[in-house]
């Protein structure tokens, strides 16, 4: 018993330190996000006593996060949902031997392949495309190429749920004289929602953390995304880390408030891409 | 499309009349393959194999965005430059490739040991799992501005926790010095993907069955034994898996460079994907072939690496049952 209780305790030691690392340089900085500045600088381990909640206030009204918050939020708002809807109807499309046709696995094929492509094999030709089409600047530009990068490991996974749910649910909605589109819909979709919801969640926080498409496209700074206001925020107010920190808080609080309600849903949607094999 | 409000129906009913003709075979419902595959397709030819093949295509011309984007054929002068003569970007290369290297034998070991840890029934195990999958929920540039603090030379956590162990003489200015700037750097990312790594581990353990482990155990096999000669080899898909897409993830980086360092100092971490942006939009060059053909063979070097990884680990897979 005695031993028992020492092997654990001995398993204990490596967990404590590794939350340590893991959790330390987070929890500092929403420490740091309720502090001002002075007092940062006079203690910067400080606790947050008094607390400054008003700090997210003034972040939101004078530093310009909610015009940045509200930018991030239209973009992956709008993308989750195209690319929701666009990938479920093609990974159905992709799922079904009904809709054979010759070149459709050679397509598949591609369409994974593509899931390695490095974003700097499109990025200079995006760059150029945009520009001519006048999408370059523009919110419309990156919602497109969000929801188009992200296309192919949506698809990918989608069309393994839908290859799993058996065939004759759609017969017998055949017979009943539905059409292939409202049995989709009304069907199929509906018994796709726990793999679907899963890509909303993944494609969600992604496209609200990109940075590197963000970084080409947008130079005007009402169209910011909250990753590229840090970004500028970073090198224009180096010294002003209270307000920083606060900015950093605010644009990690969305995903961070739905990861814990919804855990369980994340790991399994991160997680799903990668368990295969 | 056409005017039919329900393609679906037109499709069967359509192959009635002819299926007799044309014996068994059903006829292709192509109204509902294009109603389902089409905006996909429309969208990822458009904005994915389309710009790749522009970017192919471009590789082999000057393209001036001061005179309008100009085209000028130069033929392989842009590779032939690259690969013969430009340190810059053989030193990204090297960059690049060591933390794609480096990232999985550091992450790799750390995720096993903590899903080992936690897969033997620790108290809070829950717990500790949702804590240490969260760095992965942030994005690049807040991490960066972060991390940006932990190793502040002053006052930053790295030199705190060295200085409170008695190793002060260690502190280090470790994004400043040439030579510790990308271990640093690779060290976030090992802070950010060890968490999802080990979640992922944790759930291929889960689905051992137990049969096997408590036979081991009635064989008298201790958890040393236990942990390399049964669960490690039964993970071996789920291990070769995360290898590659670390190795793949990695090759890629950008954002957290361009956050933390912007590829200094002294080009200490410069990546190929930050010298494409450079060269393409800071470089008073202003041509968009030259970045065009790096991303070209870099594209080329990830597939061929991707491959080969894949088939080595998989064939020493294949020798070991």
């Amino acid at each position: 018993m005695l031993q028992r209780r020492l092997t654990k305790a001995i398993l204990m030691l490596p967990v404590l330190v590794y939350t340590a690392f893991s959790a330390g340089p987070f929890l500092w900085t929403a420490v740091m996000s309720l502090r001002t500045t002075d007092e940062i600088y006079k203690s910067h381990y400080g606790l947050p006593i008094p607390a400054h909640w008003g700090k997210f206030y003034t972040a939101w009204t004078e530093f310009g996060y909610s015009t940045y918050f509200r930018n991030s939020a239209i973009v992956a708002g709008t993308a989750v949902i195209i690319i929701t809807v666009v990938g479920a109807m093609a990974g159905y499309g992709f799922a079904r031997k009904r809709f054979a046709f010759p070149l459709r696995e050679p397509l598949f094929l591609m369409l994974f392949l593509s899931v390695m492509f490095p974003p700097q094999i499109m990025i200079l030709s995006l760059f150029q495309i945009l520009i001519k089409y006048g999408l370059f600047n523009t919110l419309p530009g990156v919602i497109l190429v969000y929801a188009a990068t992200e296309l192919p490991i949506t698809i990918y996974l989608l069309r393994a749920f839908f290859a799993q749910i058996p065939q004759e649910m759609e017969e017998a909605a055949r017979i009943d004289g539905c059409t292939d589109w409202s049995m989709f819909w009304r069907v199929m979709f509906p018994m796709a929602l726990p793999a679907v919801a899963t890509t909303f969640i993944l494609n969600f926080i992604y496209f609200w953390n990109e940075f590197l498409y963000a970084v080409i496209f947008i130079t005007k700074q009402e169209i910011r995304t909250l990753p590229l206001a840090i970004q500028f925020l970073v090198s224009d107010q180096y010294q002003d880390i209270g307000m920083l920190a606060t900015g950093l808080m605010i644009a990690s609080l969305p995903v961070l408030l739905m990861y814990l309600f919804l855990s369980e849903w994340f790991v399994k949607g991160m997680t799903a891409g990668a368990v295969k094999g | 499309m056409h005017a039919d409000p329900a393609p679906g129906t037109q499709a069967l009913a359509a192959p009635v009349a002819r299926e007799s003709i044309r014996g068994s075979r059903p006829r292709r419902p192509w109204g509902s393959i294009v109603m389902f595959l089409g905006p996909a397709l429309c969208f990822y030819f458009a904005f994915i194999i389309y710009p790749v093949l522009v970017t192919f295509f471009n590789s082999f011309h000057l393209l001036r965005q001061d005179l309008g984007l100009s085209y000028e054929f130069v033929g392989l002068q842009h590779f032939k430059e690259i690969l013969g003569s430009d340190e810059v970007f053989w030193r990204a290369a090297r960059n690049s490739l060591t933390w794609a290297v480096v990232a999985p034998i550091v992450d790799m070991p750390l995720a096993l040991t903590l899903a080992f840890v936690l897969h033997s029934k620790v108290p809070f195990a829950k717990f500790f799992r949702t804590v240490w999958f969260t760095p992965l929920l942030m994005s690049y540039p807040v991490v960066g501005v972060i991390w940006l603090w932990v190793y502040n030379y002053d006052w930053g956590m790295a030199n705190l926790v060295l200085r409170a162990i008695g190793l002060g003489a260690y502190a280090e200015a470790w994004l400043a010095n040439p030579v510790t700037a990308l271990p640093a750097l690779i060290l976030v990312t090992t802070w950010m993907f060890t968490g999802f790594h080990m979640v992922i581990l944790l759930t291929a353990m889960h689905t051992i069955p137990q049969e096997y482990l408590e036979a081991a155990w009635v064989d008298g096999a201790g958890p040393w034994h236990r942990a390399f000669h049964i669960i490690i080899p039964l993970l071996r898909p789920t291990i070769v898996n995360l290898i590659i897409l670390d190795f793949i993830g990695k090759m890629k980086q950008f954002a957290l460079v361009w956050v933390m360092t912007r590829g200094g100092p002294m080009r200490g971490t410069e990546t190929v994907a930050t010298y494409v942006i450079k060269r393409a939009f800071e470089w008073k060059t202003l041509d968009l072939g030259y970045p065009s053909a790096i991303a070209v063979i870099w594209f080329v070097i990830i597939f061929g690496l991707s491959f080969g990884l894949t088939r080595f680990l998989q064939r020493k897979e294949a020798l070991e049952f």
